[in-house]
């Protein structure tokens, strides 16, 4: 099978030859062709090219186009600083201090240059490996764009002095998502990654009457748009995951300190968990062995349907051979 | 309730404009300001911090609360200055080298200074350099080092090579972070860690008193 129809069987019940593979990369990627993240982050041609050879090198079924967190900051007008071997660094949140809605405009994907460098890139992948990769969009999802704007302790904050803002807020973040998503889609994506990572830190009863219905919204577009959803909250969302279990996503990231046996109960027989070697512990100071192992356990763990990945990133500094662990196929059982 | 039982649960709550005004009128009660500290405030974090450790609360509950802490502090402290009171030990606190992340670094100050600790917020981003000489001014009893960032746990390595190598004044170390362990810890040379704020204010005080 090509990586696609590897990723579209497990998706449609169907039975792939092995299981997809889906680490999400960004600063490993980079330096792994020879660049930086600064570059990968900033470029899209640095981030196709880096993701493309990675893919091919380690074995990998989905192209991403995940960067960091600040491509729709950017558009609502926030200024980006980007180190050469760091995360992006936005240096004002724009309603940082002036929390007036009134003040934001509503970008437009395809002219905000961080924006539309990302719809660039899923464009470059559909032209150059679209047939045989899966591609993933990116967006951020309410909570962690509306942390972006306004800070994140504000947000926080914001939840609990005023939960009408922080609401009215969220609707603007996924105004401006589903724009982001549909340009993507358009572009050639055929998934799109939703990124909420803050929504860890919240109680599961705020997650749920002030969160979860704005992500509600912006999963239903996106089905709306006939593309998959792979749903990314990184942390611990053990108390998070009846609220996501009504979410109709199609995959769900779960990081290393939640129980996939758990998390398949909770979620339900149908939805795929991608997950959760930890990052950190295994992937990046592991050995390749265990990492291989680890990875079984994963699946013993969740069960089908399920997709291999670590619980969050892969960290920049981890041996390229243990990567190819994680990525070492399995046949289904 | 007593005006200490109503300001130790206004904290709990979040209520800043009610720990504040709760504070003044404790004091105007004529307690002893080291005793409203003693006995409403830092048991109210105290309660905060068990509540998060358990998942009772989470970190926006935690931030509301840390600032009706404040408010009170704000009117208790000048009086706490007059009266020549201060906080028994001193920490500093800052996230490594190339990591711009301080909630969970200001979740311990707040924890920190909920336990009665004076603490030096070094900020964001923070090299080496100056973790050690803030170390040689301030001579902390406690160091406390934050990383969320994977890719920022070498400058924590450095960090604590740095302190360690400087010729600073003796100083207990903790670190702490999403991606540190205990093993990495101790691999660091670190003296302590903690998985969460409420516990770093534990294994801080357990730290200083055992020096």
């Amino acid at each position: 099978m090509e990586p696609r129809e590897r990723y579209m069987a497990v998706l449609e019940g169907g039975r792939p030859d092995m299981l997809p593979r889906m680490p999400i990369l960004m600063q490993f990627a980079a330096e792994h062709i020879g660049s930086y993240y600064g570059a990968f982050a900033s470029d899209h041609r640095v981030l196709v090219e880096a993701n493309l050879r990675c893919a091919e090198e380690f074995g990998i079924d989905q192209l991403s186009a995940i960067s960091d967190p600040y491509r729709e900051t950017a558009g609502f007008g926030a200024p980006i600083e980007f180190p050469r071997n760091g995360v992006p660094i936005c240096l004002k949140p724009p309603l940082e201090e002036d929390p007036d809605l009134a003040r934001l405009s509503r970008p437009d994907p395809l002219k905000a240059p961080r924006m539309r460098d990302r719809v660039d890139a899923v464009s470059a992948y559909k032209a150059r490996a679209g047939g045989r990769y899966s591609i993933m969009g990116w967006v951020e999802g309410p909570a962690a764009e509306a942390a972006d704007l306004r800070g994140v302790s504000n947000f926080f904050v914001d939840l609990l002095d005023d939960p009408a803002y922080a609401s009215a807020l969220m609707a603007r973040c996924v105004d401006t998502a589903i724009d982001f998503a549909r340009a993507q889609v358009a572009a050639g994506a055929d998934t799109v990654g939703i990124g909420d990572a803050v929504a860890s830190q919240v109680s599961a009863k705020l997650y749920e009457s002030l969160i979860l219905p704005h992500e509600r919204r912006l999963v239903a577009a996106v089905h709306e748009m006939r593309a998959r959803v792979r749903l990314h909250i990184c942390g611990n969302i053990r108390h998070l995951l009846s609220g996501i279990a009504s979410l109709g996503l199609d995959i769900v990231d779960i990081d290393h300190m939640v129980s996939l046996a758990e998390a398949r109960r909770v979620l339900g027989p149908n939805i795929v968990l991608a997950g959760n070697v930890d990052p950190v512990a295994c992937v990046m100071r592991g050995s390749p062995e265990a990492i291989a192992s680890a990875v079984r356990q994963c699946y013993a763990e969740a069960g089908e349907p399920f997709m291999v990945a670590a619980g969050c990133e892969i960290p920049a500094s981890t041996p390229p051979a243990n990567l190819a662990a994680l990525c070492r196929p399995i046949v289904p059982r | 309730m007593t005006t200490l039982e109503q300001l130790y649960q206004a904290v709990i709550d979040g209520k800043n404009k009610d720990a504040r005004a709760l504070a003044q009128r404790a004091l105007d009660e004529g307690a002893n300001p080291g005793d409203i500290v003693d006995k409403a405030l830092v048991p109210a974090m105290a309660a905060v911090g068990e509540r998060f450790k358990s998942n009772e609360i989470f970190v926006p509950e935690m931030l509301v609360a840390a600032r009706a802490m404040k408010e009170a502090m704000g009117v208790l402290e000048p009086r706490l200055v007059a009266a020549g009171i201060t906080p028994k030990y001193t920490a500093l606190i800052g996230t490594v080298q190339g990591d711009l992340h301080d909630i969970g670094k200001n979740l311990v100050a707040v924890m920190w200074r909920g336990s009665n600790f004076r603490v030096i917020d070094l900020g964001s981003n923070v090299p080496a350099t100056k973790f050690v000489s803030a170390i040689n001014e301030h001579r902390p009893h406690l160091v406390g080092l934050s990383a969320l960032l994977t890719t920022t746990m070498p400058a924590m390595v450095e960090t604590v090579r740095a302190i360690r190598s400087a010729g600073c004044p003796p100083v207990k170390i903790m670190v702490g972070g999403a991606p540190i362990s205990q093993q990495f810890a101790d691999e660091v040379g670190a003296d302590g860690f903690a998985p969460d704020a409420a516990s770093a204010a534990e294994k801080a005080r357990a730290l200083v008193e055992s020096a």
